[in-house]
Formats: structure tokens, sequence, C-alpha cells
């Protein structure tokens, strides 16, 4: 036997001896909730005076999620790119009440409270706990975002985002950089098209000054909502009242006077990336070598109507990697699985991805394969862009349907994504659709298909590339095979090769 | 929208799955279903969640489910049989006979089977661990009784068919070259294979190359005879799930399954620990990947839970955390400010009767010493000097961490299966709180150094090690001399 089959249990302190598989003796009975009917996700929408919108979706329970959105590294076009990067890494550090992270932390723990920042388009400052701390968690946030004192941590910061460069460059998945690289190409110096991560050249540009500079500008309570789920509306509007009505941030009142309004402005393009990725294995066993393309179109942004038909296109297109784990239900009928990467087993991988914003929107495929066939892999990605335009099957389109219905619903099974799911909506329209008001949207038709193609595909390409691109055809070839009738490549005669 | 339509690749990633302990869910938190009704009364504490309902059939299949009324539900069967029922000549059978679940029935073929799930927007799933099989099924609410059916279809009537076990051989060799890029799971399966070496929790969860060559029907045909038996499976569900409902599929769909192993529950083999290493230097390696860990308890023991405050205290640190983040831990700290390492991670990994419960570091090569030096400093004093304050801050932190994981219909499901096959159960949510709470400072010294003072560890190194030191110098910090 083990040491530990046959070791006693402790008897020191006031600490049980009692099986976990055994109830504990003297513990009171649970009195458990019981369901009344289904999830409605009833979301209430007030907006204080000072401009600030509180939206929020009850749920019971004992948690809640609450959180300030407002937008993100889009709006950096007039200051050093990476001040949403450097924002995120220095969320919820010290404050005008807080002497540092950790009292922060201590905080919300005592709410069995963690709080989180993530920054893409928007930026979310964002805090779970429990209901009873609603008060306490409110005036955190206020504090967290409006005052923070942006002290000794903006040195920290500036270690913690050249590690995260760093990894960023080491990690055998380049979906991260490929994302970051094609909205560069296709957004070309403006809006969604800015860095996400913090540029090297910029780490120590950034400082108290230019970031106050841009709180200024970007944080003032109209440009933000007060997100919350599972808790009474009316207490969060309380709450908001008390924490972020009257407040003058650390910066100065906003006045919101150098806004960047601009709109996202779809130029395409390319951008390159030349790696050797022949070794980008960590560890004894070698990855292939590998390189990758992300080629996109604009589609559109998630207001408009032709959303719904785009995002089911996303769906229909699909596939993944050539090995993946997860059984039936991972796309196994996408197009890029059976009309890819079934039949060209040499490919690696081949995605679809369909990014949307308040103003405009891409739709892209990655692939990779091995360095020497990259040009057959672009061509039958383009190919498959230009068969997006012909008559969508009725079993292909319905099936594409019934599974981006049941993503949106599963994914909102998660408190967090519901919170998300509110903030942005309230953040860009003031509203929020309802998820089953989503799923009757879903009612795409093959013509409605064909359509969304035939506009996206009239738009400029944007192309990614990292790795090995000896044999990577034109940004010009790849654009006259997205505009030709099949999709293909036009032909180079190499005479000296 | 955009946020809850975006596609993610990523889920559903379950084939090889370690029950590590893993902190800092940062985004979870449990989903609290609409519209609970309780009202308090004397000797009584009202939860705001739905009741886990069990029951148990003729045959002893075990049903439980928890109805939190969404559209969507997650519904699994959680089978107590995993590597460590196999032996030498057939280690990787439970794993193979994952993957030749999907490969048709008497009723489906293949392509049935997966144009059923796809069209239905639903998702199946399954995985091997040491000790559990698990084959899941996602689905819309409404589809729960299809799915149910088809989870007794794929374990009750698989073909099994010559050409497709020919066929997966060379697909789990593939998954076998995947899984060795991962140096975690790399690290992992040598740390087994030393802490348990000659027993079964040492073998790995695929299998040698060899048996994934030979393993034959009769092998896979044996394995669920011996092992799918009602009293070792939990038919679990989670989501919009009515427990009545649930039940009258199991009895149409599981009812027939053998109710009695014959001659008796085949014994669990037990499994020796010994403190020892296994060092895989490469110096043409960027980073040192190093597993150290002590022998700990299994599932249902008392000491479980303070050794998972003490796992809390240790904690887990990534660099590109700003201002090291996660300062409950000293150890992150120290990490922090002398640059010693990339990222560590404390874990508590649970069996029936045995754990293993310590630390995964990656390190540059020139910090390894430091790093194991100032590990080892923290674990003494976690069984000499640790304060109320900072146990009571780990205990918070575990509460928070174990709750916001149960968010979603699926990990509320995961935790429904595990818990029924650990401790025939599932605890109470205010019962868990209620032992959390005793555990103070004493508790904590007293079970620490109960498994880690003076213990011989086991260690797992891979990568540019040269700077690791030798296995008595880290055996001779596991006690403090003091006069």
């Amino acid at each position: 036997f083990g040491i530990a089959a046959y070791r006693k249990y402790s008897s020191g302190g006031g600490y049980p001896n009692v099986s976990l598989s055994t109830p504990l003796p003297g513990i009171p009975k649970p009195l458990f909730a019981s369901v009344d009917g289904q999830e409605k996700y009833e979301t209430k929408i007030t907006t204080l005076e000072n401009g600030l919108k509180v939206a929020s979706q009850n749920k019971f329970g004992e948690f809640c999620t609450v959180g300030l959105i407002n937008s993100g590294s889009r709006h950096e076009a007039k200051y050093p790119s990476g001040i949403s990067h450097f924002l995120e890494k220095l969320a919820f550090s010290s404050t005008a009440q807080y002497g540092s992270k950790d009292e922060i932390l201590l905080t919300l723990e005592k709410h069995g409270g963690i709080c989180d920042c993530q920054t893409s388009d928007t930026t979310m400052y964002a805090v779970s706990a429990e209901v009873k701390g609603l008060d306490t968690v409110v005036s955190l946030l206020s504090d967290a975002v409006l005052q923070p004192r942006l002290l000794e941590e903006v040195e920290m910061t500036r270690m913690a985002v050249r590690f995260e460069l760093e990894d960023l460059n080491m990690r055998p998945d380049p979906e991260p950089l490929l994302t970051e690289m094609i909205h560069a190409a296709a957004y070309r110096g403006n809006t969604v098209g800015l860095p996400r991560f913090c540029p090297a050249e910029n780490v120590e540009k950034i400082d108290k000054k230019v970031l106050h500079s841009y709180l200024h500008n970007y944080y003032c309570p109209e440009r933000m909502v007060l997100a919350g789920v599972g808790v009474e509306h009316e207490q969060l509007v309380e709450c908001a009242r008390k924490y972020l009505l009257d407040v003058r941030p650390v910066w100065g009142t906003s006045s919101a006077a150098d806004v960047d309004l601009s709109v996202a402005q779809y130029t395409g393009g390319i951008v390159k990336m030349e790696k050797d990725m022949s070794d980008v294995s960590l560890g004894p066993t070698p990855i292939p070598e590998l390189t990758h393309i992300m080629i996109g179109l604009e589609s559109c942004s998630f207001l408009e109507e032709d959303f719904i038909p785009f995002a089911v296109l996303n769906m229909m297109m699909g596939g993944g990697g050539s090995f993946s784990a997860g059984g039936p239900g991972k796309g196994m009928f996408t197009r890029l699985y059976l009309n890819v990467l079934n039949r060209h087993h040499w490919m690696y991988n081949a995605t679809s991805y369909h990014h949307s914003y308040e103003d405009s929107g891409l739709l892209c495929i990655h692939a990779s394969a091995d360095p020497r066939q990259v040009r057959e892999m672009v061509e039958i990605i383009t190919r498959e862009f230009i068969q997006m335009g012909g008559s969508a099957g009725e079993m292909e389109l319905e099936r594409a349907k019934t599974q981006l219905k049941s993503m949106l619903m599963m994914n909102l099974e998660s408190r967090p994504v519901i919170f998300e799911d509110v903030g942005r909506q309230v953040l860009s329209t003031g509203k929020r659709k309802l998820p089953h008001e989503l799923c009757d949207l879903i009612s795409v038709t093959a013509s409605d298909i064909k359509r969304v193609t035939t506009k996206m595909l009239r738009s400029k390409p944007a192309v990614a590339a990292l790795g090995d691109l000896t044999e990577l055809p034109t940004y010009e070839h790849i654009q006259a095979a997205l505009s030709s009738k099949d999709g293909r490549l036009p032909r180079v005669y190499r005479l000296f090769r | 929208m955009a946020a809850s339509i975006q596609r993610l690749t990523s889920a559903g990633r379950c084939l090889l799955q370690r029950h590590l302990v893993k902190p800092g869910y940062l985004n979870g938190l449990p989903v609290g279903p609409q519209r609970l009704l309780a009202t308090p009364a004397a000797q009584q504490v009202a939860l705001n969640v739905p009741e886990t309902k069990v029951t148990t059939l003729e045959n002893g299949l075990r049903v439980a489910s928890e109805d939190s009324g969404l559209t969507t539900c997650t519904v699994g069967l959680w089978i107590d049989a995993g590597s460590r029922y196999e032996n030498e000549r057939n280690n990787g059978t439970a794993h193979f006979l994952e993957h030749m679940a999907f490969k048709g029935t008497r009723k489906r073929s293949q392509l049935d089977l997966e144009l059923e799930i796809e069209n239905m927007g639903a998702h199946l799933n399954a995985y091997t661990s040491r000790e559990q099989t698990v084959y899941y099924a996602k689905a819309f609410s409404k589809d729960l009784p299809r799915a149910v059916e088809i989870l007794a279809d794929i374990i009750q009537n698989s073909t099994l068919g010559e050409a497709e076990i020919e066929r997966e051989r060379g697909v789990i060799l593939r998954e076998m070259q995947e899984v060795e890029t991962n140096l975690q799971e790399v690290v992992f399966d040598y740390l087994h294979a030393t802490a348990y070496q000659s027993t079964a929790l040492g073998r790995t969860i695929l299998g040698p190359t060899e048996n994934i060559k030979t393993i034959n029907r009769g092998d896979l045909v044996e394995y669920i005879t011996t092992h799918y038996k009602g009293p070792r499976i939990v038919l679990a569900a989670a989501g919009g799930v009515c427990h009545q409902e649930l039940i009258s599929l199991a009895k149409y769909h599981f009812g027939k399954l053998p109710s009695r192993d014959q001659g008796g529950a085949p014994a669990l083999p037990p499994c020796h620990f010994t403190g020892s290493e296994i060092r895989v230097r490469d110096d043409k390696m960027p980073l040192a990947h190093i597993a150290i860990a002590v022998e700990a308890v299994g599932w249902s023991h008392p000491d479980t839970l303070p050794l998972m405050v003490a796992n809390t205290l240790i904690g887990n640190w990534d660099r590109s955390f700003s201002g090291g983040v996660n300062l409950s831990s000293k150890l992150a700290q120290m990490a922090c400010q002398g640059n010693l390492c990339h990222s560590f991670q404390s874990f508590n990994t649970c069996y029936t009767d045995t754990g293993l419960w310590g630390l995964y570091m990656v390190c540059e090569p020139g910090t390894i010493g430091d790093m194991m030096h100032f590990t080892q400093m923290e674990w003494m004093s976690l069984c000499t000097s640790v304060t109320e304050s900072e146990v009571a801050r780990a205990k918070n932190l575990l509460k928070t961490n174990m709750l916001l994981h149960l968010d979603g219909s699926t990990p509320i499901c995961e935790d429904i299966g595990r818990q029924m096959l650990c401790y025939s159960r599932r605890i109470p949510l205010h019962e868990l709180e209620a032992r959390i709470d005793a555990i103070d400072a004493n508790t904590i010294k007293e079970v620490c150094t109960k498994y880690i003072y003076n213990r011989a560890p086991a260690i797992a190194a891979v990568g540019p090690i040269e700077q690791l030191p030798d296995y008595n110098q880290i055996r001779s910090g596991m006690f403090w001399m003091r006069s």
C-alpha cells in the first residue's frame, strides 16, 4: 500500500476527521432553490445624468459579475500605440483609496471576489463577487478606473509588457500574432487596425502623462457602461449614483475635447513577417516547419443586418486543425474540413474567423502548411472564397444555422459571457438584443449568403503571412485570384528555376 | 452579440485530461438559475443553487442531475475505469476504447453518428484519465432524449470493427506526437513514471507505442465486459434537465447493463509512491521544465482540503502577469522580484487512495537552483510558521476559485460526475464551505508536516537542467535543522 492508504486522519485543531464521502455531522439541512421557467435574459438599462449607462440582467445565484466597459485600442490614433495594452496590465493597481493591488485583492477576497481586465476593441474592467458585496465592488471599480495612481506600477508594467511580447513570439501557436497582422493589413493605420499589443519601441514612450492625456479624453461617463449580471437593477443604479455620478477623475473632469471619432476604414493590403519557423518547438519533439497565411475580406459591422448571414457563412466554412481533439460537433462537415483538410492531407490547418466591430468587419481564413506548398495552399483558400458565392446546399445551411444558435446559447450559459454581451451591446447601441431575438434572426437563406459573398468579394483582400515566404504569391496575384471566376492564381512562367 | 457569436475553436479539447487543481479561473462564476425560490427555516440554510438529485437504478447505475432551466444542457457518462485498471500488456486499452466509441455502432455508422450530432448543433466528446473514462454530450435541452440515446448506443453497441481499429492506431500514434509537444504533459507523465514506478499509476494513459500497435478487438471487448457495469457508471446532467425525464431515459437505455461484477469488482491495484527522480537533460531546449511532488492523499481523505489550502498558499504565477499578480503567494512575489522563473503552478492531483502534491515550474537554466531553493523554503514555512492571516486569505481564495469554476452546464456536469465517482455523493456547497472554514493555521502546519516535512519527493525534470541540485541536496531541503 501507499503510505497514504493507511495513514490516520489528522487529529489537531478543530478540523473534522470525516471522510469527504460522508456528510459532516451537524451541518444544517440545505434548502435548495428550484427553477421556475426558462431563462429570459431580461435586461434593464438606465442612463444617469452624467451620461453613464447602467445595464443589468438579473440571474439568481450568490455571485454577480459587474464591470465598466469602454472603448479600447481603436482610439489610439493620436497616441503612441499600446496604451490599452498598458491599461490592461495596470488595471486594479494602486488607487486613491487603495495603497496597492494587494489591498484591492484583499478587499475583494472578503467578498469571494476576483477582478480582471481585458482589452480588445473595448476595454473591460470586471469584478466577480458575492452579490452581498455589490456596494464595495462598485466603489472599487470606480476607484480603479477613475482614480489610478499610476506610480511605480508603470515601470513594472513595462516589464510585464516586454515579457508578454517575448512570449508571444515564442509561442508555437501563431494565431494571436496573425490576427494582429491581418487587422493591421485590413485597416492600415486606423481604428481596429492599430496594434493591440504594445509595439516594443513604444514601451518606454508610454508614461503617466501620456496615459492621463488618453484617459482624460476617453474615460468620460458618456463613453462608458456599467454592466452587471446577477444583480438587482435598482441596486446597481443606486451604487452607480453613489460612486460614479459626481466623481472627479484623477486627471480632472473629462470634457471629451479631443476625441477620435474616426470610423474604421477598410483598406486591405498585406503584412508579411519573414521568420525562421524551422524550430519553433520548445521541447525535444519537433513541430514541423510551417508557413501561416491569413486571407480576409471586408464583411460588415455587427450592427448591420448582414451580420447574421456573415455569421452563418463563417459557421458554414468552419474548419480547424487537421489534427484536433474533440469529437463530432467540432464542425466536421464544414467546408474547410470537407473541401480542404479532408482532401489535402498536407495541410495542417484551415480555419475561418469572423471579426465584427461596430463599424466594420473582417471574414478571414487562416491556413498553414509546409513552406514549399504555400502557393498551392493560397490557391486552395482563394478558391474557397470564390465558391462561397456559389449556392449553399440546403443541408449545410440548416446545419450552420443550428450550430450558430447552439453556439450562441451555449456561450451564454456562462456569466462573464453574458456580462460581455450586455456591456458591448449597450455601449454600441444603447440597447440589448436578447438571445432569443437573435436566434429568431438566424433565418438566413442561400440567396442571403450569395448576396453578402458577392458584396464581400468586391473588397480588396487583406493578407497576413508568417514564416518562410519564398513561395508566397504576390499580393496582386492573390487579388487577381479573388476577382477571378474560379479563384485560380495567375500562371507564373519561371524560366530560370 | 459579436462576443457571443465568436467562433470558439478551443472549446472541446478534452481527449486527455488530468485533474490538476487549476487555480485562477479569472473569468468564471457558477451559473445561477433564474427565479430560484428558497425560504430559510430554522436549522436550515438556504442555498441559492438548485439541488443535485440522485437516483440509483436497479442495476446500480446512478443518475445525478442539477436543473438550472437553461435552453442547453450537458449530459454524460462518468465511468469508474481508466488506465489504472490496466496491466503492462494492455496499457492503453481504456484510451483506445475511448477512440473507438465514435467509430460506429450496430445502429449507426460513423458517418450517421457524426451527421446526427452535427445537424443537432450538439457536441460529443470523451476523455480518459488514470482513473476515469468520460463520454459526454452538449446539446439543446429539447434534444436531451436523443443525446442520452446516443451515449447509450456508443458505449453498449460499439461495433469495434477490425478495419476501424487498424485505422485508429495511426490516429493514436499521431495524438502521442501531439502530446509530446506539450512539455507540461510530458513532465507530468515522467513524474508519474518515477513516483509510481512499477505500478499502474506510473504508466501513461496512451500506453506505449508497442501496445498501441498490438491492442486488438479482444482486449477492447474484455475491457468493456470487465468494467462497464451499472454500479461503476454515473449518468450526470446539468443545465436545462428534468431529473424525472432523465431517470426514465436511463431506465430505458441503460436498464440492460449488467448489475454486478462477476466475481466481485476487480480490486484496485495498490500503487506505492517512491521518492525518486527522472532527469532528461537537453541543453538545446531554451527552458527547463521541472515538477517536484510528495505523496498526498486520495480524493475522499479529510486531509485533501487542508492540502488544497496549502496548494493555494503556494499559488501560481506567470511572468506576463503584471506587478506579480497573485500577491497572496509569497513564492510569486519572490519569483517576480528575483526573475526566478517564467511560470509556476502548484498542483494537488488526487487518485482514489493516493495523490501528488507539488509544484511545476518553467525556468531559465541559470535560475533553477534559486527557484528550487525558494520553493522548498516556502514549503518548509507551510509546515512550521504559516500565519492565520495567510491561511484565512488562502481559504477565501480557494472557496472563490471552487465556486467560480462552476460556471455553465459543462463544468457543473463534470463536477457532479466526478464527485459521484469520488465521493458517491455531491458535497453541498455549504458543507464544503463549513469544512474549509474549520481549517486554521494549526491544521495547515500539522497536515503539511505530515505529508511534506522530511518526506522524499519525486522529481521529473526536462531541458537544460545542469543546475538542478542533485537528489540528495533537494532531499535535504525537505527539513530544517533547528537548534
